[in-house]
């Protein structure tokens, strides 16, 4: 395939990328303990969280950028973010879905998440969060007849004071790194689950993240708490407008899977890349954590093709014995977009077992790091670890790097890594092709085939989700 | 020389060997055949002491001791051997530094001095004209890139150095030609003698032309399930396992 | 480093011929400049510079005897040149030239070689610099300078000996060869680090720059063998032009402090490189092995091949990094790096990397920390082999395969009983090996 076309395919237009128009009540941008004050009294916070806001930007004060990552940006002027936004029509929360602002709700059908329990046949429970308020909290009532609570963390602090206090910066410090100490300080909203002892969350938890004002960050914080011997699984989507400048999302995830527990948590993130020279997009600097106690699994599995830097580590630590930590990732970059994205896996408990597969693509411009930390530490007997990274090179002016640290101070431990880059054979294609496939359809084909072993994770619906976005992001880089 | 009685056996949490009785005499040699998955490896794994095959009931005593308290090492130096099915590669380590260890291990066993070096060089040559093994292969790492049948003439090349008092044969003979498949019978049978045992365990009638068994087992269900003379292994190859369902249930 | 080093650059100073002195210069700046690395920097996050915070004044000429020498120095039957603590001990050294190799110290070089070594010496080094190999051009007194003529096929290998000698205080050696390999032209050099005891710390800071003009073939063996107090930060950094070979191996004992780093250069289209190695730490003894594969331009080839066993309370790092530059496609570029654990309080971090800028390449790299393989184990001891016996012929067997790799034959004849010995407390262990 010529240049040209490649270059034209590049310029597929943003599916996503669309502004909407609602009056929304944003703090001028600027941070200091007086933004942070505000945050905490909007929210109505208790003092505890105040104090705990503070102490965490005071930390941040004192922490530089990290810089290790392969990527590369323009120093952020984090005076220049405004640090809460909520649409107006939420000033006073709805109570039901039919206060709900139509526009929003039409917003969430544009992205295709039906918000009406009525439309919700997947029976899928979603948590929107639109920039920094979540909007609306779909059945609530039929997971409450379970004890799964599923709320925005706003309401969790009022309702659930007591699990919020106990497991809240549990997994992530509040001064674990410069983005998860920013966080801390200025988090909005984000989604709390909590799954009682013994429970089979009777259906997939889903939130939906949406940052619609420009010059806003979103600071959004997720806390699943999965108590003994209970089981849920999470998904995440994400999506933002097209805009020129950058916008920050530094979000932080902790996952507390307590003995013989189970989380499944799994994303598709699709915030809005930038353009084909690299303007604009989003800043997506992540930090995804999650503790395994005795028996319990952790898997993460995410889909990313979307923000211009993305910058996240899901990771697991291994506490208790037994415990198992997974890590499935696709990661597709184009045009000018950076990557830098892998996982950890501490290994703390015996017997504890770790996978990780991780699928690069790497077209246009872009950059795309596997950066991947398996760590078995000296208590760790008989654990295991085994690592697959694959990365998948498309045209000659990308690039894929991978940087995994492997460090083990246990004789009985295992761990085995293995990776390997190249690109789409031009046997494969010509065979393809020879079989009547055109390229395109040929390299989409390629492609899925090389991502499958992370799709199959992946719940159905978000699975064929993934696929076409796989192919929307991709489609004119191939030759 | 060798007596096992009632035994069960367990591999990862599975029951394999379910009350299996057996007895050979010195100097015969007993075949066994049955069905794939039937334990007859298995059988021979624990007879060597391989590390995860656990003895849940029974008892093999060998040459009047209790075989099963016994250290993978010890029994071989008393004088068990396990041609292997599966013969294990070992990079790095040269054939003949393992066969040298080997036989000197045993020898000391026996409180005989360890070989010098040209004296094992001339009996591990010779060996390997009866294995029908090029010497080249002395110096590779053992079992290294050797084809199927290059392994089991391997095994052969070693017991016929340390000369044990119970050679068990696990499918040696499978994936061999007819000329290596006589090569192993030759080998077998230039050992034969009063003082030692052999168990054959194979698929095929044909290895029991070139080397007589005094006795043949069927093993199935993890048990012998019917004993006979040469003739039962001609009407095992004739009519299969198939009319011996019945004892298996 | 304390404030010796000043008397020891200006001792290396003395010793130099007047020709070196703007080379020298530049790098005094340019260390003047340099910050010491800290567990901070990316590459030194696994390795401590702490045992470097010591005195050490500037190597002296010690005697050594014949018998002592022998004892450290596996007679491979080679051409020997031995340097104690960075002087030339010639009573020690043997063999004669062979004819196309070309062998001077840079303090007796002719105009003519000491042109060809301020044309080339450094020419190999990283552009950004590397602290040790700036602080080694800071301090350089004298180098060893070896010219191969082209198409000149030299048989016998060169042993080159690096020996240190205490003699009652802390001091530091800085060793610098520079080989030119002329086009078509074929080597095999030993560089051998060893101390020779005595009761100083010691610390080597050896670079070596390996220049390989096209069609070039340099076999090039590294041995750092010393212990304990002999503390090495070296480098070898190697520049291949088109269809050059270097055949690389390392074998590195633990120290106190042992840092390698391997920067091989694929300058010319058709060079290829390998890169084997083997590291032994025990004790409280710490290795870390750098080495990167810059693959700058298209259709060049390289295989590594790294393993270590660590036991005690020892500590190994192995970073592999293979660097393909936007133009080089058709590369093909495999590294592997294993490593056995035999104690509890033993470490290792290993961190192969792929940093990738062409498409139309084939990469690969593999790591694995594990025990010995317990059917392999198995096998052994249903053959009689004692359990202990086993464990050392097993350990020695994974590091022997890389071994073998080395094309010297009695270089690998020489090392054998001494890989063996490493895992060998009791001697009866190790009786049927090597
Ligand atoms: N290491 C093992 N782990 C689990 N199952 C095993 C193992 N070895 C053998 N088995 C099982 O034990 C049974 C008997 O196997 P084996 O003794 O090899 O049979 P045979 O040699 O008669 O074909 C089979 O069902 C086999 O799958
Ligand atoms: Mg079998």
């Amino acid at each position: 395939m010529s240049q040209e076309v490649i270059d034209e395919r590049i310029g597929k237009e943003y599916a996503a990328g669309f502004v909407t128009d609602i009056e929304s009540d944003t703090l001028p941008p600027g941070l200091d303990e007086d933004v942070i004050r505000f945050i905490s009294a909007k929210k109505g916070e208790p003092e505890w969280l105040l104090e705990w806001r503070l102490e965490a930007y005071r930390g941040w004060l004192e922490m530089a950028t990290p810089e290790w990552a392969h990527v590369h940006y323009p120093p952020i002027d984090y005076n220049a973010i405004s640090y809460y936004s909520s649409p107006k029509s939420f000033e006073d929360k709805p109570k039901s879905l039919d206060e709900v602002d139509p526009e929003l709700l039409e917003v969430y059908e544009k992205l295709g998440i039906p918000l009406h329990e009525q439309e919700m046949l997947a029976g899928v429970a979603v948590d929107a969060v639109f920039d920094s308020v979540s909007v609306a909290t779909t059945f609530r009532s039929k997971l409450a007849e379970a004890g799964v609570i599923f709320c925005s963390i706003s309401e969790a602090v009022h309702e659930y004071p007591e699990l919020v206090k106990k497991y809240l910066g549990s997994v992530v410090p509040r001064r674990d790194n410069f983005y998860a100490a920013l966080n801390s300080a200025v988090f909005t909203d984000g989604s709390f689950v909590y799954i009682p002892k013994g429970v089979r969350c009777p259906m997939e938890l889903s939130t939906y993240f949406r940052i619609n004002e420009a010059n806003t960050g979103q600071f959004e914080r997720t806390l699943i708490v999965a108590d003994e011997g209970s089981h849920v699984s999470y998904l995440e989507g994400c999506t933002a407008p097209m805009r020129d400048e950058n916008q920050l999302h530094a979000a932080v995830v902790e996952l507390v899977a307590l003995d013989d527990a189970e989380i499944k948590y799994s994303t598709v993130q699709n915030w809005y890349p930038g353009d084909t020279e690299g303007r604009g997009g989003i800043y997506n600097f992540v930090t995804k954590r999650g503790v395994a106690h005795t028996n319990a699994k952790i898997s993460w599995t995410q889909v990313e093709t979307g923000s211009a830097v993305t910058w996240k580590y899901p990771s697991c630590v291994l506490r208790g014995d037994n415990s198992v930590g997974e890590f499935y990732s696709v990661a597709l970059t184009n045009n000018l977009q950076q990557a830098d994205t892998g996982t950890k896996m501490i290994h703390l408990g015996r017997n504890t077992r770790s996978t990780i597969i991780s699928k690069g693509i790497s077209a246009g411009r872009s950059s795309n790091a596997y950066r991947g930390l398996v760590r078995m530490s000296p208590r760790a007997e008989g654990a295991r670890n085994y690592t697959q990274c694959d990365s998948l090179l498309i045209g000659d002016a990308c690039a894929a790097h991978t940087f995994p640290y492997i460090e083990s101070r246990n004789p009985s431990a295992v761990v085995e890594h293995e990776a390997t880059t190249s690109k789409v054979s031009d046997d494969q294609l010509y065979l393809c092709q020879q079989r009547g496939l055109d390229a395109e359809k040929a390299v989409s084909m390629i492609v899925n085939g090389f991502c499958k072993e992370v799709f199959r994770e992946l719940p159905m619906e978000f699975a064929v989700e993934a696929g076409k976005l796989l192919e929307v992001s991709l489609e004119g880089s191939v030759g | 020389m060798l007596t096992i009685d009632n035994l069960h056996a367990r591999v990862e949490g599975k029951d394999i060997l379910k009350g299996l009785s057996l007895s050979v005499a010195a100097g015969e040699v007993h075949a066994i055949m049955g069905p794939n998955g039937s334990g007859k490896s298995t059988l021979g794994h624990i007879l060597a002491g391989r590390p995860g095959y656990e003895v849940t009931a029974g008892s093999v005593t060998f040459a009047g001791e209790d075989l099963l308290a016994m250290d993978t090492e010890e029994r071989a130096r008393a004088g068990v051997f396990l041609a292997f099915q599966y013969p294990v590669e070992i990079p790095g380590v040269s054939n003949m530094e393992f066969l040298k260890a080997s036989v000197d291990a045993v020898r000391e066993h026996r409180g005989e001095e360890p070989l010098d070096a040209v004296t094992f060089m001339k009996k591990a040559r010779e060996a390997c004209k009866v294995a029908s093994l090029d010497q080249a292969f002395l110096k590779r790492g053992v079992n290294e890139g050797f084809s199927g049948g290059e392994k089991k003439r391997n095994e052969l090349l070693q017991m016929l150095l340390l000369e044990p008092r119970l050679g068990i044969l696990d499918e040696t003979d499978s994936g061999l030609d007819i000329d290596a498949l006589q090569v192993v019978a030759e080998g077998v049978n230039s050992l034969r003698g009063a003082d030692r045992s052999f168990i054959l365990v194979t698929h095929y009638q044909r290895l029991l032309n070139y080397i007589q068994p005094d006795k043949v087992h069927v093993l199935a269900g993890g048990r012998i399930v019917r004993s006979g003379d040469a003739s039962l292994a001609l009407h095992l190859e004739d009519k299969g396992y198939a009319w011996l369902e019945d004892e298996v249930a | 480093m304390g404030s010796s080093m000043h008397d020891t650059l200006a001792a290396a100073a003395a010793a130099a011929p007047g020709w070196l002195a703007p080379a020298r210069d530049a790098a005094r700046q340019a260390w003047a400049e340099t910050p010491l690395p800290t567990r901070k920097t990316e590459q030194w996050k696994y390795t401590s510079i702490a045992p470097l915070e010591q005195d050490f004044g500037p190597g002296r000429p010690v005697e050594l005897d014949a018998a002592t020498v022998d004892a450290l120095l596996p007679d491979i039957g080679a051409l020997r040149l031995v340097f104690v603590n960075g002087h030339f001990a010639p009573a020690l050294s043997s063999g004669e030239l062979p004819e196309g190799l070309e062998l001077v110290r840079f303090a007796e070089a002719d105009d003519s070689q000491a042109a060809r070594i301020r044309e080339h010496l450094g020419s190999a080094l990283p552009e950004a610099g590397h602290p040790f190999a700036t602080l080694n051009g800071a301090a350089l007194g004298d180098g060893l300078f070896l010219a191969i003529a082209p198409g000149a096929s030299i048989r016998e290998p060169l042993q080159l000996a690096w020996l240190t000698a205490g003699d009652g205080q802390a001091f530091t050696v800085t060793p610098r060869l520079l080989l030119l390999a002329g086009e078509n032209s074929c080597l095999s050099v030993v560089e051998h680090f060893a101390d020779a005891g005595g009761s100083a710390p010691s610390f080597s800071n050896a670079v070596t720059e390996l220049l390989l003009a096209p069609g070039a073939t340099v076999n090039h063996y590294r041995l750092n063998l010393e212990q304990g107090r002999a503390l090495h930060i070296g480098g070898v950094h190697a520049r291949l032009e088109r269809d050059a070979t270097l055949n690389g191996f390392c074998l590195g004992l633990g120290a106190d402090l042992k840092r390698l780093d391997l920067v091989v250069t694929l300058a010319g289209p058709g060079a290829h490189a390998e890169l084997d190695g083997i590291y032994l730490p025990r004790g409280d003894e710490h290795v870390d092995y750098h080495t990167c594969l810059e693959h700058a331009v298209p259709h060049c080839t390289s295989m590594e091949t790294f393993r270590g066993v660590i036991g005690d309370r020892a500590r190994a790092v192995f970073n592999g990094r293979i660097h393909i530059h936007p133009q080089a496609q058709k590369t093909r570029a495999e590294l592997s790096n294993k490593n056995l654990l035999t104690s509890a309080d033993a470490e290792v971090n290993s961190k192969p990397e792929l940093e990738i800028y062409a498409d139309d390449v084939q990469c690969a790299h593999g790591a694995t920390v594990a025990q010995l393989d317990a059917l392999s184990l198995h096998y052994l001891r249903s053959r009689g082999v004692s359990r202990e016996e086993a464990q050392v012929m097993l350990s020695f067997g994974f590091v022997n395969e890389v071994l073998e790799s080395a094309r010297l034959e009695p270089l690998r004849d020489a090392l054998r009983p001494l890989l063996a010995r490493r895992f060998a407390r009791d001697p009866s262990l190790m009786r049927h090996l090597a």
